[in-house]
Order: C-alpha cells, then structure tokens, then sequence
C-alpha cells in the first residue's frame, strides 16, 4: 500500500519536471539556452499566488471545470499498473474505463473552451472534439490488444503479467500495439506533429486556444492536468510497452521506471525537434495510422497468434 | 526476436503505404530490407545455415544501402517527382489495408498447416506481398513503382527465407543478380527520359 | 564445355556491340548467325545431356525449342538489316539492341535448358529484363511509357512466378530436401509430395504469373499495345522465342502438376484458357492494325498450346508451339512492310508489289496469313486435329462429358470468329483499298523464306517421330 501511494506521489510530482524536461531538451537541441527543468514548479507556484479573473461572459462552467478536468486524470493516477513488484493494484480496471476517464477530463476541457465565450475556446473545442474523436477508437483497440496478450482484462493486471512472463509468441502483435500507442501518446497529450504545445498562433493551437482565457488558480489547475495526463501515458507506455525491471528490489525498479518516462520524454523531444507540424486536416491520416496499427496488432493476435 | 523483426517488416511496409515524399519511401524501403536482412541472419543462426547468412549480409549491403543509395542518387540525377500524393486516399487506405491483412491471413491459414516452421511468417510475407501490390497501384510516378517492385522482391525474400528454411545458395544469389539487372535497366529507362524532354 | 559454347556466340555479340565503327554493323549479324550452330550441334547430341551438373540438362524437349527459338532468331537478325530502311533508328540504338539482345541469348538459352525451377527463374527474369530496353530503341513516348509498363507488370508476373516456385519448394522439400527445386527429381517424386495442396497452390500462381506474361486473361492487351509501340522486330522476339522460354515453363511445371493431381490441373487451364480465347476472339474481331491483329492471335494460339498439352496431346501442342513460333514472327517482320504506308491501313495492304522480290513477299505472307488460321497443309492444321482429338479423349474419360464437349464447341465456335476475322483481313489486303508502291528487301524475302522452309520441315516424317518421342 505504501509503494502504491508513493509511486502516485512520485509520478504527481515528476508530471511537471517531464514536460520542463522535453521543453529544455528541445531547446538544447536548437541551440538555444534551455529552460530550468524545474520551470514547471515555478510556473505552477506563480500561478497559484497569481489573481484569478474571470471573463463576465462565462457561466459556472468556468468555475468547476478545471477541478473535472483534473480529477478524472487523478483518479486514473490510481490504476495505472504498479511499478514495484509486491505493490498494491488495482486490477480490474480496463480499457474502456480508463479511456472514457481520460475522454471524460477531455469533455470538460472542451466545456471549458467553450464557455469562455471567445471565438478562440470555440475552435480550441472543437478541434479538441475532432482528434479525440479520432483517438479513442485506437486507444480502446490497442490498450484491449495489449490487454489480451498479457492475458487479462485489467490493464494493472495485464502490466504485472507482461512484466513477469513476457509473451515472446506475441512479438509481432506487441510491436503494433506499441507503435499505434506512441503515436496516441503524441496525439493525446498535442505534442508536435498534432498540435503546438508552444504557440498561440490561431492557425494551429488546440488546447491553448480553450485556455485562453483562464488565469490564475484555474490555469495552474489545467496545466498540471495537461502535465498529468503527459505522466499517465508515458507511465502506461512504461508499463505496458516496456515491462521489464519490475523484478528488481524496490528503489532499482522506481529509478528504472522514472528512467523509462524520461527516455519516453526525450524521444518525444527528438520527434518534436525533427517533424513540422501537421496541418489539422492531415491530422486524420496520422491517426488513421494508428488506427490501421491497432487493428493489426488486434488481427495479428488473433488469426495469426504471433 | 523473429516475431519482432516480422512486425517491424510488415510495419515498415505499412508506414510506407501513407508515406507522400520520396526520401522517406527510401527510407522506409531500406528499414525493410534490414530488417529482412536481420531476420536471415537470426534464422541462418538459428538452423547453422551459412548460406543463409552470406544472403543476409548480402541483403544488408545490397538492399538496405545499395540500393536505396542509388536510387537517391538516379532520382537527383534525373530529376524525380519527389512529392508522391497515393493515388488512394488515406481515409479509404485506413479501411483498405487491414482488410487487406485480414483476407491474406485468413487465405493463408490452410498453408500455414502445411508448413512445420515459422507459419505466421508466411501470412506475413503473403500480405506483405498484397501490401507492396497495393504500394505500386497507389502512386502514378514512377519512382515509387519500382519501390514497390523492390518491396515484393522483399516479400518473396522472406517468403523464401521462412517457408523453406532457405533457398538453394545459387537461387538466391540469382535473384540477388537479377535485383541489380533490374537497377541498370531502370537506370537506362531514366537516361533515356532525360534524353527525350 | 558445350555450355561455353553455346554461350559464347551471345558473349561474342555483346562484345562486339561496344565497338563503335562500321564494322560492327555487320559482325553483330555474324555473331547472331552462329548462335544456331552450337543449337544444332547440341541437338544432335544423345539425350539427356548435362550442361552442367543437374542445374542444366538438355533433352529432346529443350533442344527442340532451342532450336526453334535460334532459328527465329536468325530471321529477326536478317530482319533487322534493313530495320533502319523502314523506320527510323540511330546507329548507337542499334547497337545497344544487339547487347540487350546477347543478355537476352544468355537468359533464354539459361531458361530453356533448366533442370531447375529457381534456374528457370533467373533465366526468365534476366531475359525479361533485357527485352525492356529492346522496347525503349523506339524513341517515341509511346514505347518510352509501354516500356516501363512492361517494365512493372513483367516484374509483377515474374514475381508472381517466383512466389509459385517458392510454394511448390516448400511443398516438396520435406521429400527432397535441397535437390526439390530440380524437374526431374520432382516429376519422379511428384506422388509422395507430403501437402498437395501447397504444391497446387504454388502451381496455380506460378501459372498466373506465367499466363499474365503471355498475355492472358486479365491482361490480354497488355501485350498488344506493348509490339504496337515498339519496333516489329522486337514483336517477333517476344512472340517467337521469349513465350517459348515462358511456356517451357509451363510445360515442365504443368507435367508435375499432373502427377499430383490431374483434374484440378486440367480444370483450372481449361477454365483459364477458355476465358482468355473468348475474350481475345472479340478482341481481335475489333482490331484494326495489323500488330494489334496478330499479337492477339499469338494470345490465342498460346492458350491452344496450354490446353492442348494439358489434355495430354503433347505432340499437338509441341506442334503446334512450333508452327506458331514460326508463323508468328514471319508475320510480324512482314509489318514492317505492310505497314511502310501508315499504321492503320489494312486495306489494301497486300497491293502494289513490283518484281520477283514484291510477288515472292505478297505470295508468302498470304500463305502465312492462311496458315495461321490453319488452313491445311499449315502445320497449325495437324496440331489443331490432334490437340482437339486429345480433347474429347479427355472429355470422353471425364465425369461431365457433355459438358466437356460443349465447351470444346464453344471453343471451336470462338476459334470460328477468329478465322472469319482474319479471312476477312485478308480479303481487305487483298482486294480493297488503293495501289501503293511498297519496298521489299532482299533480306526480308529471306527472312521470310527462312521461316517458310522451317514450316516446311515441321511436316517431314522425322520431325513428326521426333515429336512424338518427346512425349
């Protein structure tokens, strides 16, 4: 139980040091003087201090949003698998409601956008609405998949077994699911080649455009669940995609998992740095790769077996 | 680790169905054939084939950088279109392609009885085969036909290789000759579009 | 030792093809002119003869269409002489045909005499490649796009073939280990093949492949547009010694299939066949040029072949191969004269001939043109008697006679239409259409003639017997 809860800590605590980490290294990598990993904690404590305004226009929405955006997130923290062998976990928890918790913190957000009135939170939403849209269908299809290989429903359960006996049969399968999930991982959370985390451009922003308006306590509250959901897939990635070290003593196998999220972080910088942004429109055609992946790995799995 | 370089093969293949530019097919092109590469040399391990390993390096060399160099090389040369829009829209492509994979696996699933060794690759390397059919239907340029073409050579390759635990040393090194008579002979085409513009 | 030799003349033509003075316009045709005579020799020696090892062997089958093949190649090389009189052609274009020309030699005489199915492939492919560039010395974009259209679908089919040869390796390695990719050795063992199906299977797509090389059904004019693009020598090659090296093919691959499992065998060609003449019978109803006319009629006469040598009558369809691997070429060089005034004009195509040379020319090619149609005495008269014989032995033997014999009606009725096509053609050569002086030239006249006195030899007495002891 006490592993549980800290891991939970541990992984609140790293969600804003993994987004200042991909933020510096991007910044190294074009050879500009990169930002304090710690820029996030600043950010957050500034915010926190700082005067919350509110547009006039906006209804009560505004003022619940940002905590139903952020709980559901919160509460999937607690169901990802475990990260040290022996841990407390919770089993039983699938793909389906693990998605629909993140689609949940989803819908909010759009609400959100929406209800601040602004031509900009409008088009934020529904952009938000047409990629995640596009997202859930594969993550359903490759959390399921993944599930299936490690032989159980549950998705704690099905990081435990992977982790244990790895399904070498499955090889083939694996790697579909793992490329279709990395390419959601990228999608969901709008890293590059979906959406600039970076600009306000109003060509291309999505989930800058629906918290445009907010300030103060409530954007602290949105950017940690932004940073959060960051951790909740890369961890999910670490667990399901790249289980191993969880036979390891207790603080080898929390260093190696955090060494996991920070090497997610870093190719997710490298792919930042090396791909231009994708028009929305071209959006589709990279979620309908991941779409064609998780299918295959789901097909592969059954008719083939490998 | 087979199953893995298998998945990788037929992923490349995929990628590279969606893929608009022409650098990038290459690319994926040469992920291919090292992987096929890769895969000859795990398996010639596997079953003491030094034959098998000789083609796999050959593969590596030849495939995986021979060709995929001068292909680039000819396309600088002649001027390719290297902007290459699939004739076959991504929407459509999304619902044909695992269709695609699914009907070659169910049609391959009677052969695959047959075969002691290795049955899912063959499902593989049938679909993959489809897939590259697929790759030269899509595009209208030239370029990335002959893609195509070097993918279903691909394809067969790991057919031969998985099937039959290995083709005769001589066929292979054939086909191996073959493959580069292909390159000059494409080579001599583009000259002679060069030629008549 | 016998393989240098027979290799030799085509290594000699590809040397020669790199010199660059006058001389070599007329040492290339040289070269061309001896490949025939290590044929012969190899022809007459005592069968079966190992080229090399078990890869290359020569028997009475293989030797036969060698030889054939180096005669047809001795009439496109005497065709070729005056290839630049009728159309346009730089001196460095035809030099490089002659070099595409000896890696062809070299791939086919590879193909032909394989004892073994992944030899047999390579020699295919290489010959299949070298004939691109034989399509590309045409310098219009016509033949520049019909070349890289041959380019990819003949690599589709090719690679078709290979898939089916890997498959039928598969199936019987468990039996033969290495040596299963070898004719012989399969044909001996072809009843303890472990998975019939997989060998079938193999069978089937390697026959696809095959067939869509040879133009069949679903690519029937595929091949048409490809002679009408590019030189009619080039015609020639592809219809009289290429096909030969596909349907060799055929034959070995068709043989083994018989011992595994003959009606799947003779229901699967026989479907195949019959769709590809119904389709190419209305096909060559509408053509309106003369390479469009006869490359479908090639397409037709090669689906005779198949179906006469499934049914068993192998003499009819070795006959036959024979009688089209001359006929066909002798018609497609004598385009280039027919056609000197204009590609589309049939009408009146055969008018206008002055002397012995342009009287000697109208008189063959009508004689050809009838005995493509297998009028007798044309050796295709004979062939289509015994190969429909063997037929309704078949239909007699199977267990849906009237059926059987209905579809050799049916097939009778379509090889009708076609016959009534070309009568009519030849009418309109003969009797319509305006007076045009046309060139003929010494060296198609003997072309021609060359092609004549070889129709004439199939109908000698030995050649019969020694086709008959092929079977």
């Amino acid at each position: 139980m006490i592993f549980y809860l800290f891991t939970i800590l541990i992984l609140l605590l790293l969600a804003p040091l993994l987004l200042s980490f991909i933020k510096a290294l991007k910044m190294y990598l074009l050879f500009k003087k990169p930002v304090s990993v710690f820029q996030g904690y600043r950010n957050f404590s500034k915010l926190m201090q700082k005067e919350t305004v509110i547009s006039e226009e906006s209804s009560r929405i505004t003022r619940v949003a940002p905590f139903l955006v952020l709980s559901p997130l919160l509460v999937t923290m607690f169901f990802l698998p475990p990260v040290v062998h022996g841990a407390f976990y919770v089993s039983f928890v699938d793909a389906f409601t693990l998605t629909g918790l993140i689609s949940l913190s989803t819908f909010f957000l759009m609400l959100l956008g929406l209800d601040s009135a602004s031509a900009f939170g409008g088009m934020g939403s529904s952009r938000e609405a047409f990629i995640a849209a596009l997202v859930e269908p594969a993550m359903v299809l490759t959390v399921f998949s993944v599930s299936m290989m490690a032989g159980d429903l549950g998705v704690g359960q099905a990081g435990v077994n992977l982790a244990m006996h790895f399904p070498k049969a499955h090889m083939a399968s694996f790697l579909f699911a793992g490329i279709s999930f990395f390419i959601l991982l990228i999608a969901e959370n709008g890293r590059i080649p979906v959406d600039n985390p970076e600009t306000h451009l109003e060509l291309t922003m999505v989930h800058e455009a629906m918290i445009l308006d907010l300030t103060g306590v409530y954007l602290a509250i949105i950017e940690t669940a932004a940073s959060v959901k960051f951790v909740i897939f890369a961890s999910l990635f670490a667990s399901l995609f790249m289980p191993f070290g969880l036979q390891y003593a207790a603080p080898a196998a929390m260093l190696l998992f955090v060494l996991k999220l920070f090497i997610i972080a870093a190719a997710v910088a490298l792919i930042e740095v090396n791909t231009a942004k994708l028009r929305l429109f071209k959006v589709p055609n990279l979620l309908g790769i991941a779409i064609v992946f998780a299918f295959l790995s789901l097909i592969t799995f059954y008719v083939l077996g490998a | 680790m087979i199953d893995f370089l298998i998945g990788l093969f037929l992923a490349s293949l995929i990628v590279a169905l969606f893929t608009s530019r022409l650098y990038r097919l290459l690319f994926w092109y040469s992920l291919n054939s090292l992987t096929l590469g890769l895969l000859a040399l795990f398996i010639g391990e596997e079953l003491d084939d030094k034959a098998m390993l000789i083609t796999g390096i050959a593969t590596i060399v030849i495939k995986a950088a021979g060709i995929p160099y001068l292909l680039k090389y000819l396309s600088q040369k002649f001027h390719l279109v290297r902007q290459i829009q699939p004739e076959i829209k991504v929407q459509y492509a999304i619902i044909l392609i695992p269709a695609i994979l699914v009907f070659t696996f169910y049609l391959s699933e009677p052969i695959t009885h047959m075969i002691r060794s290795g049955s899912n690759d063959i499902a593989v390397s049938i679909s993959s085969l489809f897939l590259s059919l697929l790759l030269m239907m899509e595009h209208k340029n030239v370029a990335p036909k002959i893609i195509g073409f070097l993918c279903m050579e691909n394809a067969l390759f790991l057919l031969g290789i998985t099937a039959t635990d290995g083709m005769p040393m001589l066929v292979e090194l054939g086909i191996f000759f073959d493959l580069l008579m292909a390159i000059v002979v494409i080579n001599l085409l583009l000259h002679k579009e060069e030629a008549n513009q | 030792m016998m393989l240098a030799l027979l290799i030799f003349p085509a290594l000699m033509m590809f040397a020669v093809s790199f010199f660059k003075n006058k001389k070599a316009k007329f040492l290339l045709p040289v070269t061309s002119f001896v490949i025939l005579l290590p044929m012969v020799k190899l022809f007459m020696l005592p069968k079966p003869y190992a080229l090399w090892g078990s890869y290359l062997v020569a028997d009475r089958l293989d030797t036969y269409v060698l030889l054939v093949s180096s005669i047809v190649g001795i009439g496109v090389t005497l065709a070729l002489l005056t290839l630049e009189k009728h159309v346009r052609v730089s001196g460095n274009a035809y030099r490089r045909f002659y070099r595409f020309f000896a890696v062809f030699w070299i791939g086919l005489i590879v193909s032909i005499l394989a004892n073994h199915m992944g030899v047999y492939w390579i020699g295919l492919e290489l010959a299949t490649l070298s004939t691109v560039y034989m399509i590309k010395t045409n310098h219009t974009s016509a033949a520049h796009k019909e070349a890289w259209n041959y380019m990819i679908v003949g690599a589709i089919a090719i690679s078709l073939v290979l898939f089916g040869i890997i498959l039928m390796y598969a199936s019987a390695k468990p039996v033969l280990g290495e040596d299963a990719m070898q004719f012989d050795l399969l044909l001996a063992h072809a009843k303890e093949i472990p998975s019939p199906f997989l060998f079938e299977m193999g069978f089937a797509i390697a026959t696809v492949g095959m067939f869509v090389k040879m133009g069949f059904f679903p690519m029937n004019l595929w091949l048409a547009n490809i002679e009408r693009a590019s030189f009619y020598p080039v015609a020639a090659l592809f219809s009289g010694i290429l096909e030969s090296a596909v349907i060799i093919g055929f034959f070995r691959f068709s043989k083994i299939a018989m011992e595994v499992n003959y009606s799947h065998l003779f229901v699967f060609v026989f479907v195949y066949t019959l769709l590809t003449i119904f389709i190419v019978s209305f096909l060559i109803f509408r053509a309106k040029d003369f390479m469009r006319l006869f490359s479908l009629s090639g397409v037709e006469h090669m689906a005779l072949i198949a179906l006469f040598w499934v049914s068993g009558g192998t003499f009819a369809a070795l006959l036959h191969f024979g009688a089209h691997a001359f006929l066909k070429p002798a018609l497609f060089l004598s385009t280039g004269v027919l056609e000197s005034n204009g590609k589309y004009r049939i009408a009146g195509a055969l008018r206008g001939y002055v002397g012995k040379r342009g009287t000697m020319f109208w008189f063959l090619v009508s004689l050809f043109l009838l005995a493509i149609i297998s009028l007798p005495p044309s050796p295709m008269f004979f062939s289509e008697l015994y190969g429909f014989g063997a037929m309704i032995t078949v239909a007699k033997e199977s267990d849906h006679m009237l059926a059987m014999i209905g579809a050799i009606l049916f097939l009778l009725i379509l090889l009708s239409v076609i016959f009534y096509r070309f009568v009519a053609v030849y009418q309109s050569m003969k009797y319509e259409g305006k007076e045009e002086e046309k060139h003929v030239y010494t060296s198609e006249i003997f072309a021609l003639l060359l092609f004549a006195l070889a129709l004439m030899a199939l109908l000698l007495p030995q050649t019969f017997s020694y086709l008959r002891g092929i079977a």
